[in-house]
């Protein structure tokens, strides 16, 4: 792997000391936050969201998809559990039957929605694969985005993403990196001979980076500005839509995840791009790609790719040649959830692979129904879970090993984070790579 | 028929033979569910038995119940038991009329004042009393005066047990069975429309052996006779475990004996002793003929639906009254959904979150 | 009037408009919230969303396998039972009757001993899946009483229908009126708990599933 591991330690070094920096939540009546809770789900519900609340059978299948019941067999952590506060708010205060639930069904307190932070953040990561496996088709997880969205304006954001929310939204920083780090990514590759092109006028293709690429995963960064270059097409990346990441976002804050997304939106606009290219960077590709519009109010004049999206497409369209270097490797592709089963991004990165000319080993259980990583929608830098994560690495690992590969290929920085972070405590040996570092490093000439 | 003779004699006197006599007793005794040890036992009751008074008052009836009973091709053992009775009173048979059938119903009255038996066929008008008047009396006025002195008063027929036919709806007259109106006197109802012949002089047989009248069930009808449904007794029960149905009176089904449940038999509700003893000294019964059971012994059974509706058919109501239902439900739903929008507009228009 | 006459008439009447007035409230109430737009670009046009929704409303009745061997005992006696309930109520000579009588058409039945096996599977299908929600981890910390409820009145009409089959318990024609009312409970109660899943699901599957073939995911 082509990675700065010293970097790698600092950032697991800098997550750690995270809650001895983040203030302390601001104070909030009890009956203050459940107002605030209750108004986000009032004002929020949506009418397939109010149907799949009347459905629900209790039939506990739920749990059976979750990695983290799966990796755990705690009870605590069924799906639908999760939106235990959300389902008695509709239906006390929205549902047609509100009238018989206010007397049947309890109404929810602080204490609970305390409890509940754990639930919806630490062990959830909005990955969906529950709402894959309801009978009833129940789409569990756009409810727990709402559920985030409420907890976090009920004051309940669990600290370290209401910390990283607050700081990217204000100050455009993660971790305290920001335009200055982004721009050290970008004069380290200019210094290597590559042309890297930023805020340049009469572009067709914005490529969107993230500060984890230009501190941590260089790799991709360096694969990406190779691959845009050999194209021959006016690209350029932007000092002012450099992140793709959005804590706000992960989070639950409307306002600073509108914040984060307009910076990329009006980059886009102001520079006139057809296309937008999301990094690796997990919820990146959903934020824009199918929630940006959102925040936006309109379509966007501009269509929205994943860098492996884009990547197999160029590819297939013949205008992207790569070396089978890997030829005769085996390697397994990790679906992340956020491109895969939540984004529909599944053949490209594949397609790359083959031309990679790797011998691709399929998980047991991949594509749509691939298990998350365990530490998406920003759970990574949850300190608390940490040991919840553990147990979900050796789900991962275990799969890993049955394919009997040498290398795990993904296309998404949290993804990577998470795997590394699970091999270096169990001391497992193999690389995790990023796809796009791999096909730029080995572009035909 | 001198009145003071007795059964016994009476028969002898008619040339019945000892064994014809005997044959009857065991008849009885197997048909009423009793002891081959008590045959001798009936036989020596009946034999020595006085011919005790009967009066049989006919109110609003369509005189089936008697033919029924009266209907023989041959005389039958049970044709001259019913000679045997000093029937004081029974408009269709006796011979005298007018004054002097009401005197004579009068006197039978006083000479065996608490020991007579009274037989009833038809119902009582209530509503309006002089619906159906016998000589300038109504029904209600006769049968009180005559019950009072009644030792058992028989209703035989559904009219007179439960009100029959003149008691469906509207029910004009006010009609109503004889338990209605008498409430102080042991009634034996014997349903029916009419009642199987041998289960009447099964009845009377046995009140006249034992003295008193046989164990009744909910409806006061003898057990003897009316215990069992006709679904359990059915020979086409087989048929209708194995899903073989008659769907027309004259399709393949039908002609094959199949089950008539389709055809709105009335059987599994219906108590009576038709598939057992059956109709016309055993031959056959409405089943075996093709037709599915009427439910005659039962209650009120003009009014539960068509005779050729299932029983498992539902009364449904109107659709008019479920579409009524339907667009309430929609209203007050969509009145809800404005509602609770009104809420969600106002929640996203609000400060604080 | 007898309670067979009344459980087959007033009874069946008013459980029916309550039935329909509760269901159609329901569903209007909770399909007519605020809706939002949804302006990002789909993949697939919008044809293929509908088709992609209609197909997950039939597929989610059979897991894949990657989800099956995880929820197999569940998947096999939750589909038992529902079809062997649904065999018993549509295929049950005197249940076709009934419905004929309200759709003016009916349709060829089993023989009664078929529909007692059938019977006797559903019920037993139906108490190991009520132990089974008693005792299982996930099932306990979700079950509420609504789930208990409609277990007891859904299942209380295959009890009453057997032991009105059967000739057991009370005289024919009062287990027949006691068979009729249980299932009168079973309108009652239906719009005001789970059972109405029998319509939601319908929506909900399709909604997942249109959802998702708009991201180009199969599920």
């Amino acid at each position: 792997m082509n990675i700065n591991m010293e970097a790698f330690d600092q950032f697991r070094e800098g997550v750690s000391r995270l809650p001895e920096m983040i203030p302390p939540a601001p104070e909030m009546a009890d009956d203050e936050r459940v107002r605030r809770f209750k108004k986000t789900i009032i004002e929020s519900v949506a009418p397939h969201q109010a149907m799949d609340l009347e459905t629900c059978v209790h039939c506990g299948a739920c749990a059976e998809a979750c990695h983290y019941y799966v990796a755990t067999q705690d009870a605590k952590y069924t799906p639908i559990r999760k939106l235990d506060m959300l389902r008695r708010v509709y239906r006390r205060e929205l549902g047609p039957n509100r009238w018989l639930h206010k007397l049947l069904t309890r109404d929810i307190t602080a204490e609970e929605l305390e409890e509940w932070q754990e639930l919806v953040y630490d062990s959830c990561t909005e990955c969906g694969r529950c709402s894959l496996i309801c009978p009833m088709g129940i789409h569990i997880q756009d409810m727990i985005i709402m559920s985030r969205e409420a907890l976090a304006s009920a004051g309940l954001a669990v600290a370290e993403q209401r910390a990283l929310a607050h700081e990217q939204g204000e100050k455009d920083t993660m971790f305290g990196m920001g335009k200055d780090m982004f721009m050290q990514g970008v004069e380290r590759l200019r210094q290597s001979g590559l042309e890297v092109p930023v805020d340049q006028p009469d572009s067709e293709i914005l490529v969107v980076s993230t500060v984890m690429d230009a501190a941590l995963f260089n790799d991709a960064m360096e694969g990406t500005v190779k691959i845009m270059n050999s194209l021959g097409r006016p690209w350029t990346m932007s000092t002012c839509g450099f992140e793709g990441a959005n804590f706000g976002y992960m989070a639950g804050y409307y306002e600073y995840r509108k914040d984060a997304s307009m910076r990329v939106i009006s980059a886009a606009i102001d520079l006139g791009v057809k296309t937008v290219i999301a990094p690796e960077c997990g919820h990146a590709y959903p934020a824009l790609r199918w929630d940006g519009a959102a925040v936006y109010g309109k379509p966007f004049p501009f269509e929205v790719l994943a860098i492996s999206e884009f990547i197999g497409r160029e590819m297939k369209a013949g205008n992207l040649k790569v070396k089978p270097a890997f030829s005769g490797q085996k390697v397994t592709y990790h679906d992340p959830c956020k491109l895969g089963r939540m984004g529909g991004v599944f053949d490209e990165p594949r397609e790359a692979l083959k031309a990679l000319g790797v011998d691709l080993v399929e998980m047991d259980v991949n594509r749509q129904q691939s298990y998350c990583c365990g530490g998406g929608a920003g759970n990574f830098i949850i300190n608390r879970a940490a040991p919840l994560r553990a147990k979900v690495w050796e789900l991962k690992r275990g799969q890993f090993d049955q394919t009997g590969a040498d290398t795990v290929v993904t296309s998404c920085d949290s993804c990577r984070i998470n795997f590394m972070v699970g091999a270096q405590d169990t001391h497992w040996e193999k690389p995790i790579e990023s796809l796009a570092a791999l096909v730029g490093a080995n572009l035909a000439e | 028929m001198k009145k003071d003779q007795t059964v016994g004699e009476a028969l002898r006197q008619r040339g019945v033979s000892r064994r014809g006599f005997l044959k009857f007793c065991a008849a009885t005794a197997s048909m009423m569910a009793l002891s081959p040890a008590l045959v001798p036992k009936i036989a020596r009751a009946l034999e020595n038995a006085r011919r005790p008074s009967v009066i049989w008052l006919s109110f609003q009836e369509c005189t089936g119940c008697l033919e029924s009973i009266t209907r023989s091709a041959s005389p039958t053992i049970e044709d001259l038991i019913f000679n045997v009775i000093s029937l004081d009173y029974q408009e269709v048979l006796q011979a005298a009329s007018g004054t002097h059938a009401e005197e004579a119903r009068k006197a039978a009255m006083q000479e065996n004042h608490g020991k007579y038996l009274l037989v009833v066929d038809g119902s009582i008008p209530v509503g309006n009393p002089d619906y159906s008047t016998i000589a300038g009396i109504s029904n209600l006025d006769m049968l009180k005066e005559t019950a009072a002195g009644a030792a058992a008063i028989v209703s035989v027929g559904s009219c007179a047990a439960f009100g029959g036919i003149p008691h469906a709806n509207p029910n004009p007259t006010g009609a109503v069975g004889v338990s209605e109106i008498i409430t102080d006197k042991p009634i034996i109802n014997v349903p029916g429309c009419p009642p199987i012949p041998a289960v009447i002089t099964g009845v009377l047989a046995h009140y006249l052996t034992f003295g008193k009248i046989p164990e009744l069930d909910h409806l006061g009808r003898p057990v003897a006779f009316y215990g069992q449904n006709i679904h359990d007794r059915c020979y086409r029960r087989p048929f209708y475990e194995r899903g073989k149905f008659a769907e027309t009176f004259d399709d393949e089904g039908a002609r094959k004996g199949w089950c008539l449940y389709k055809l709105g038999c009335k059987g599994p509700i219906t108590y009576n002793a038709c598939a057992v003893t059956k109709w016309n000294d055993g031959v056959s019964f409405p089943i075996q003929s093709g037709h599915g059971c009427l439910g005659c012994s039962e209650p009120n059974f003009w009014d539960k639906g068509s005779f050729y509706r299932p029983i498992s058919a539902g009364m449904w109501g109107t659709p008019e009254g479920l579409a009524a239902a339907a667009v309430a439900g929609a209203a007050i739903g969509v009145g809800s959904a404005l509602a609770a929008r009104s809420r969600q507009k106002k929640a996203s228009e609000e400060e604080g979150a | 009037m007898s309670l067979l006459d009344f459980a087959r008439g007033p009874a069946l009447q008013w459980s029916l408009i309550i039935f329909v007035f509760g269901v159609v409230w329901r569903i209007v109430g909770a399909a007519l919230l605020m809706r939002t737009r949804d302006f990002s670009k789909a993949r697939v046009s919008s044809g293929d969303r509908v088709k992609g929704g209609v197909r997950t409303i039939l597929t989610r009745s059979v897991p894949p396998e990657t989800f099956e061997k995880r929820i197999r005992f569940q998947f096999i006696t939750g589909s038992l039972w529902h079809i062997g309930y649904f065999a018993v109520v549509l295929l049950f000579v005197p249940h076709i009757l009934f419905f004929e009588s309200f759709l003016g058409f009916g349709w060829p039945g089993l023989p009664n001993p078929v529909i007692l096996v059938i019977g006797a599977i559903t019920l037993a299908t139906l108490v190991a899946l009520l132990v089974r929600r008693m005792i299982h981890p996930v099932l306990k910390i979700i079950s509420t009483a609504d789930d208990y409820i409609s277990w007891v009145v859904a299942t209380l009409p295959l009890i009453t229908g057997f032991l009105a089959m059967a000739h057991l318990g009370l005289r024919y024609e009062t287990m027949l009126a006691i068979h009729i009312l249980s299932f009168e409970l079973l309108l009652i109660w239906f719009p005001f708990g789970k059972l109405m899943h029998l319509f939601f699901v319908f929506p909900s599957r399709y909604n997942v599933g249109a959802i998702f073939a708009r991201r180009g995911v199969r599920v």
